[in-house]
């Protein structure tokens, strides 16, 4: 519009581009996303956890000096600096995107592209907002709750920062500040059903979409409240109380409200640095990650739905400090059956027609399709490729891109029919991520033997010297701890 | 446009984010006619900026001369895209960009305007793009529509900044051949002009056909038109009842607080997709550090 624009305002061109954004996000899922789909899917894999190896606040056009000095100047220094740049949907929209990137590779570059920009465009907070919800949260600044308080954050959490401390009766400490307003924001933005409904059509198009609105609001709401963090980290820690490898930093309890969580500092070795160890260190790693995930799982029923590297710390000899339960995922024994069963039937009985039986009564398959079993267990089997025999097996990263090359494959015979029910999708952070890891770790074992230590419904014997220190472990535990679930 | 519509759209999100960067400068010689201290600043960062821009062009559209010349010589149903990102260009250097960059980008917009001339078919009357009337209408519907809606969607000014955003935007008037005389520099008298041009507004076809096309483009699909009625929604229930009227849009119902919540919502999103271009991200960074460093003095 030429003449309309000749006094044109400012205001005029948000217009244009907003106009335009709308359409290009309609672009995005209705023209390209099927042929980009695979492509999505192979960099994902390709990138594995290279996204989240940053651990420090990012931004976007800094480096060196002039990034620190950029930190300190855009830092959040109000509440409504921290509207301004979460709320609105957009503190929303970054979890959407964590949630979609494991539940469909249908993210399109573009989105792609879009999702990790809005996590540039967080910066930290100014060391006194900071300390504003320490003192709001603990009743007392930063420098008296504490011994000791560095004001500068140490790492990013999603909707908050990490800074060190040392508490009053001397122990090195994590305190995990929230971003003040986060919470009432996002809640909410959760609030509105029919933009959340579209966003995630455009996001994971493939996806029963009330269910994974479900499902993100239960776990985004949890997360929101640190006080759930700590009862998990609690519960996990106990679990695995003398441990010969797993380590979960305790949480200091006097020190934890909903807005802030104080936990033990652990200190060890970031994942980047795993890639100049010896591969003996990495397998024996990726042995107590493995264990990890899934003792958890079968027996605390509870799973870390973000077994990504930057929360992991390493300090040889397998031994790994477990860092972040923000998004813990608590399973019942109905639900954790399914599971057992499909792992049974494929691996131990090699009965593809219960295997398909058991698929369609966990809702993961839909009856009836028009496939025969051959074809179900040739294009679903890869998931167990790693526990059909027992041998020792690497798990490379093309493995790994191959099973997220085989779960997003939209033009599988099989894609048509496969569903993922509300209560697992937190879960598939184990096809993606937890392979993800490991394959970059190139990591070697008889992954069949340890599953089946694992397995309640098998119980096997240690196969390994950590099978073995397990074992002691777990004998020596007092009965009352082995069955401490929510 | 026919062919493939959504290709034309991101090309416009890609285009147009890469015309509001360029106008952002790096290392500019000066603050431009506005500066980082002015509320110009303030209000052209605001999250519901986009929703002002839309209600301008719906006012603006409402005067048959200027909405004749759009219609006849801009081109727009051959290349919407590429009209709207023009605009883009042109706002974001007269806001942001140093004086001799805002004046160059103006004296360009001057010289087309030398260009766009004619007869109303509607009213029989005679117009030219270069007439200080006609720009004073189009500089005033934006003026005004940036202060309604800040004041019903975004962060509201007080009744001094709003005085000083209208006494601030007098030089983009100016800039484009508005002698500063005629130019309202207070709220009162942005007012008073308003009502004195509403005799001579109404809602011509072509302004209807521009409008609708604005309001609810071709071929968007079911999820983002869900957002984009949410932005419309916001510019209707903006827009002062008399307009809604001689645009037939039945009477907006009072924003009640959870709609505008939703709208806001809806805004939140677009910025977030418009972040995702190259550069935007940076640009807004200098300019809330520029921002900052004014506050601090």
């Amino acid at each position: 519009m030429r003449k309309l624009s000749a006094a044109a305002a400012p205001v005029a061109a948000a217009a244009v581009t907003a106009a335009a954004a709308a359409l290009a996000v309609a672009r995005r899922r209705a023209g390209r996303l099927r042929v980009d789909r695979g492509l999505a899917a192979l960099r994902l894999a390709a990138r594995g956890g290279a996204r989240y190896a940053g651990s420090a606040p990012r931004l976007f056009a800094a480096a060196g000096q002039s990034r620190e000095r950029l930190r300190h100047d855009l830092a959040l220094q109000t509440a409504e600096d921290v509207a301004a740049t979460l709320g609105e949907m957009k503190g929303v929209l970054m979890k959407i995107g964590q949630m979609a990137s494991y539940v469909d590779g249908g993210l399109a570059p573009g989105v792609r592209r879009t999702l990790s920009r809005l996590q540039d465009s967080v910066p930290p907070m100014s060391a006194e907002l900071a300390a504003q919800v320490v003192a709001a949260e603990l009743g007392q600044p930063p420098e008296r709750a504490f011994a000791q308080w560095d004001p500068a954050p140490i790492a990013a959490a999603s909707i908050g920062q990490v800074h060190r401390a040392i508490t009053l009766d001397g122990r090195a400490a994590a305190v995990k500040v929230q971003y003040p307003g986060i919470a009432e924001a996002i809640a909410a933005d959760l609030r509105n059903v029919a933009l959340l409904r579209g966003l995630l059509r455009v996001t994971a198009p493939s996806q029963d979409v009330d269910a994974l609105i479900a499902e993100l609001r239960d776990r985004v709401l949890e997360e929101l409240d640190y006080r759930r963090e700590a009862d998990n980290q609690r519960l996990i820690a106990a679990y695995y109380r003398g441990h010969p490898t797993i380590h979960i930093p305790g949480i200091i309890s006097e020190l934890s409200t909903r807005r802030v969580v104080t936990s033990e500092l652990a200190v060890g070795a970031r994942f980047a640095e795993l890639a100049g160890w010896p591969q003996k260190e990495r397998d024996l790693a990726a042995e107590t990650i493995y264990r990890f995930v899934f003792r958890s799982l079968y027996e605390v029923r509870a799973f870390n739905g973000d077994p990504h590297p930057g929360n992991y710390l390493f300090h040889g000899a397998g031994r790994v400090t477990f860092l972040d339960f923000g998004l813990v995922k608590h399973f019942t024994p109905a639900e954790l059956q399914p599971l057992m069963n499909l792992a049974r039937h494929l691996c131990i009985n090699h009965d593809p027609q219960a295997f398909r039986a058991s698929l369609e009564n966990a809702g993961f398959l839909l009856p009836n399709a028009p496939l025969s079993t051959d074809t179900i267990i040739d294009h679903l089997a890869v998931f167990y490729d790693t526990i059909r025999e027992p041998a020792a097996l690497t798990i490379t990263e093309q493995y790994a891109s191959a099973v997220v090359r085989r779960f997003f494959d939209v033009r599988s015979p099989v894609a048509a029919y496969v569903r993922i029910p509300r209560s697992y999708v937190v879960l598939q952070r184990i096809n993606l991520g937890l392979f993800a890891v490991l394959g970059q770790l190139s990591a070697t074992a008889n992954w069949r033997a340890v599953a089946e230590e694992i397995w309640p419904f098998v119980q096997g014997p240690p196969s390994t010297p950590m099978g073995h220190a397990e074992a002691a472990w777990r004998a020596s535990r007092p009965a009352a701890a082995e069955r401490l679930l929510p | 446009m026919l062919a493939d519509p959504y290709g034309a759209a991101t090309d416009l999100v890609a285009r147009s984010a890469a015309a509001w960067v360029s106008g952002v400068p790096e290392d500019p010689a000066d603050d431009g006619f506005f500066g980082p201290a002015s509320v110009t600043w303030r209000v052209s960062t605001d999250v519901a900026s986009p929703i002002a821009g839309l209600r301008s062009l719906l006012m603006q559209a409402l005067h048959p001369l200027a909405m004749a010349g759009v219609d006849e010589h801009s081109g727009w149903r051959r290349d919407p895209v590429g009209r709207l990102t023009a605009t883009s260009a042109y706002v974001s250097t007269i806001s942001f960009g140093e004086r001799a960059a805002a004046e160059q980008a103006a004296a360009r917009v001057r010289r087309i305007h030398e260009h766009v001339r004619g007869v109303d078919a509607v009213t029989g009357r005679p117009y030219a793009a270069s007439d200080p009337a006609l720009l004073l209408w189009v500089h005033a519907a934006l003026v005004e529509s940036a202060i309604a809606v800040a004041r019903l969607l975004g962060t509201p000014l007080s009744p001094e900044d709003s005085d000083r955003y209208v006494a601030e935007m007098v030089v983009a008037a100016e800039l484009v051949g508005v002698p500063a005389a005629l130019v309202p520099s207070s709220v009162g008298a942005l007012e008073r002009y308003i009502a004195s041009v509403r005799p001579s507004l109404r809602c011509t076809p072509a302004a209807e056909e521009s409008m609708t096309y604005m309001l609810d483009p071709p071929g968007m699909d079911v999820d983002v038109a869900g957002i984009w009625q949410d932005v419309r929604d916001g510019a209707i229930a903006a827009l002062p009842a008399w307009a809604r009227e001689m645009y037939g849009y039945r009477a907006a119902d009072p924003l009640t607080p959870n709609r505008r919540t939703e709208i806001r919502q809806a805004l939140g999103v677009m910025d977030a997709v418009f972040l995702g271009e190259p550069g935007v991200l940076e640009a807004r960074q200098r300019l809330l550090l520029r921002m900052r460093a004014a506050l601090r003095g």
